[in-house]
């Protein structure tokens, strides 16, 4: 597990060193908070995504929660809320979708794959219902300094970003949660029949997933200076790459965050390397569906040549 | 009785896998127009020699002669153009599609290609169905027939004139046809396989029920632990000379069981079940016994080590620990009254094989190792270490379990039970498919459980180690106890006719 994730490490760096040598704007300081702050959102959403492929499962539905987290956080904000409260109300509906999926999977015995795909659409829907289709924009400066302050050189959405994934890799890592999370996915009959109580974490699981697209929600509302019910569009898509690319087995039960955190940059560098080199964008979706078919196949073949 | 020539022999079959003999030096020969009754135990082999038949597996060594000419089946497809049809007891038919649709899966008339000739395909079934003397409409969709009317549309598929090789059958083999059977279906598929005798096909029949055997059967040959133990004309042996044939006389193994005085009674049941698997079952279990639990497959056995574990719930009747009712609604309340079950199947039900030995080991007492919710490696290991040295696992404790062989595996579920404070094991299979050195550890460590007072309900369709470790024996038979022995008492022969329905 420890060499996949090497693996894929040596491929952001060697993918780093030719943008380098194509370009000599990337290697630039500037450039490379802009890659960090601009991989920050979906870096977050692979997070929750990474807990619930490890558990074998799926959700599809984090895009949809990011735009409905966002448009209630427009609205208390606009309603006059005080921020704390505005974060907590989009906090809130995040993990309530979640929690929603959670449930329908562990209690109604749905497939994980239609549960959010159904909460894919629900929840987008509600966005829009809520919103009547139009954005929510103008925030106060006190508010957008979650996307546009500093500390330091690092932009606010770095900071926020790696202080995601360090209590989420301690939670992964450190935890009898964490810890079931991984036995879940790797055998979920064993971990039953060992006392563990797998529908409840198994709901808690996509509620991590739900928190994680409503803290994203916060930072690309911020971002924006506006909550629109058509954001967050083709995250989910984002998120599995980021994780699947990263080394988690879509089979559950294999995988760690870092390996996630190494495939959203590497997603990341990639669309700004493209970008560097004047690549159109059109051309940039067929290279970046060709590298993350590319990253798992190689994947595969180390993996069947190990044994 | 004169025999016409055999359609087919098989002489001296030896088929071995990683650790175990499962056939040595296997006759058969099998004669036009008659059924062949294949019997055994579990395990003696019937299945394995059925598969080196129909091309599933390959022998190791011996011949096949098929109209005295000798063949070698390395495939399924070699199997099929030779006329050797298999019908298995999971029946392999897709329950939307029509009978004629299934009869002809993947082989139905075309008109054009890809195009599927429907009138060809109806006319084509109603010939072959109405051959066989079946009442069965061809357009009837499958999953509206019953049981036995879908086995005989399964008969129809595997005598269906193929397109490629032979025309007819040759050799029909039938696993367990009438296990979920009633006595009027029985009848009419006996009727059926009258009507295929007089166009000359050979059976092999495989039964567990002796009574069918004389109804049906001409001839019998009798597997025992992969071995061929006789074969002989049905009319020359009694029900009782087949039961001693097929039990285990000769193989008195040494079992180490050290009986301690039974203690005070650990586990009551009463008129537990379970619609459609377990009927009024009534046992108990006091510290320091050994309770063995016989039976075929299907009896029920691991059914009730689930109910019993918490796994699935019982409809009716009660269970009591330490005298004090109980009801589980999750393996978490059996684990809380202490009771550990070792799965029949370890990698499905047992372990999480990408995890580590020690985190495999600590799953079930995570809980308590960890503080306001951490949990550290360190505290796995440090549970896990000690149990790791003493039950002599040859892994550390910190290696992926995948990594480990069999033996290994089924000591790591053990130890998730040692770890903790079980006291009521339930061993469902223990020592299936490990070494001979790992299996004499374990009848140890059950030694070592009930002289600390445990007590053990043990599972196995081995009936020597059964009988030689448990202190009592109860047979289940069609989800039911059917007879109790103390071990004193119990014969193999007792035990395999109550686990056979003979009284």
């Amino acid at each position: 597990m420890r060499a996949r994730r090497f693996g894929t490490l040596i491929g952001l760096v060697a993918l780093g060193a030719v943008l380098a040598a194509l370009s000599p704007y990337f290697l630039t300081v500037s450039n490379l908070l802009n890659v960090a702050q601009q991989t920050s959102i979906n870096a977050i959403v692979a997070v929750g995504m990474t807990f619930v492929i490890l558990s074998a499962g799926i959700d599809l539905s984090v895009g949809s929660i990011v735009a409905l987290s966002g448009v209630v956080l427009g609205t208390l904000l606009q309603a006059g809320q005080a921020l704390p409260l505005a974060i907590a109300g989009s906090v809130a509906a995040g993990i309530a979708c979640g929690l929603f999926n959670g449930a329908l999977v562990s209690w109604g015995g749905l497939p994980p794959f239609i549960v959010t795909l159904g909460m894919m659409s629900v929840a987008r829907g509600a966005a829009l219902v809520f919103t009547e289709g139009r954005p929510i924009s103008g925030f106060s400066d006190s508010f957008r300094v979650l996307a546009t302050g500093s500390i330091g050189v690092a932009p606010a959405p770095v900071i926020v970003m790696v202080a995601v994934y360090l209590v989420a890799h301690i939670v992964l890592t450190r935890t009898t949660f964490g810890r079931y999370v991984y036995a879940i996915g790797g055998n979920e009959e064993a971990t039953r029949l060992s006392g563990v109580a797998v529908r409840v974490h198994k709901m808690a699981i996509y509620g991590v997933s739900g928190l994680m697209s409503a803290i994203a929600a916060i930072i690309l509302t911020a971002r924006l200076n506006s909550a629109q019910p058509i954001a967050g569009m083709m995250y989910e898509l984002d998120a599995i790459a980021a994780t699947v690319i990263g080394g988690t087995s879509l089979m559950g039960g294999e995988g760690s965050l870092g390996g996630t955190l190494v495939g959203a940059l590497i997603m990341g560098v990639l669309r700004n390397g493209l970008n560097l080199l004047g690549v159109s964008s059109f051309l940039q979706q067929i290279v970046i569906g060709a590298v993350i078919v590319g990253a798992v196949l190689v994947d595969t073949l180390l993996k069947r040549h190990r044994g | 009785m004169t025999s016409p020539p055999a359609v087919l022999e098989m002489r001296g079959i030896r088929k071995s896998f990683p650790g175990v003999v499962a056939l040595d030096g296997v006759d058969l020969t099998l004669y036009p127009g008659e059924v062949h009754v294949l019997l055994g135990e579990n395990g003696a082999g019937k299945s394995t020699l059925m598969k080196i038949l129909s091309g599933a597996y390959r022998k190791d060594a011996g011949e096949i002669r098929f109209h005295d000419r000798p063949v070698e089946i390395n495939t399924p497809r070699d199997a099929l153009a030779l006329g050797i049809r298999v019908i298995y007891q999971e029946l392999n038919l897709v329950p939307h599609l029509s009978v004629a649709e299934n009869i002809f899966l993947g082989e139905a008339p075309t008109s054009l290609p890809g195009v599927i000739d429907w009138r060809s395909l109806y006319a084509r079934a109603s010939k072959l169905l109405g051959d066989l003397g079946l009442a069965i409409e061809p357009r009837t969709p499958l999953d509206r027939l019953s049981l036995a009317h879908r086995q005989m549309v399964e008969i129809a598929k595997a005598l269906k004139p193929s397109a490629t090789g032979r025309d007819e059958a040759a050799v029909l083999v039938m696993d367990e046809p009438t296990s979920a059977l009633t006595s009027r279906e029985v009848d009419q598929l006996f009727a059926l396989i009258g009507r295929l005798l007089s166009r000359g096909v050979a059976i092999v029949y495989i039964t567990h029920r002796l009574d069918e055997v004389y109804r049906i059967g001409q001839r019998v040959t009798v597997l025992r632990d992969g071995r061929h133990i006789a074969t002989t004309m049905l009319a020359d042996v009694d029900v009782g000379e087949l039961v001693r044939l097929m039990a285990n006389r000769d193989i008195r193994e040494h079992f180490p069981r050290q009986r301690v005085a039974p203690g005070a009674e650990l586990l009551r049941v009463e008129g537990l079940g379970r619609a459609g698997v377990l009927r009024d079952i009534n046992l108990s279990l006091r510290a320091g016994e050994i309770v063995g639990i016989a039976g075929l497959l299907g009896a029920g056995r691991s059914e009730l080590a689930r109910v019993l574990a918490g796994a699935d719930r019982a409809d009716t009747g009660r269970m009591l620990i330490d005298g004090k009712a109980v009801s589980f609604r999750s393996p978490a309340g059996a684990i809380r009254s202490r009771i550990g079950l070792l799965p029949e199947d370890r990698k499905a039900d047992g372990l999480v094989a990408g995890l580590t030995v020690a985190r495999n080991i600590a799953l079930p007492h995570a809980r308590q190792l960890a503080r306001l919710g951490f949990l550290s490696s360190r505290s796995e290991v440090a549970l896990a270490e000690p149990i790791v040295k003493d039950l002599r696992v040859k892994a550390t404790a910190t290696q992926a379990v995948r990594l480990l062989s069999g033996g290994n595996q089924q000591k790591v579920v053990l130890g998730k039970w040692l770890a903790g404070d079980a006291r009521i094991f339930i061993f469902d299979e223990p020592t299936r498919g490990v070494d001979v050195g790992t299996k004499v550890e374990i009848y140890n460590l059950m030694n070592r459980l009930t002289a600390a007072g445990a007590g053990i309900i043990m599972i196995s369709s081995e009936l020597p180690e059964l009988l030689g470790m448990s202190d009592r024996v109860l047979v289940m038979h069609r989800g039911a106890i059917k007879a109790e022995f103390d071990a004193d008492a119990a014969s193999q022969e007792r035990v395999l006719s109550a686990a056979l329905g003979l009284d």
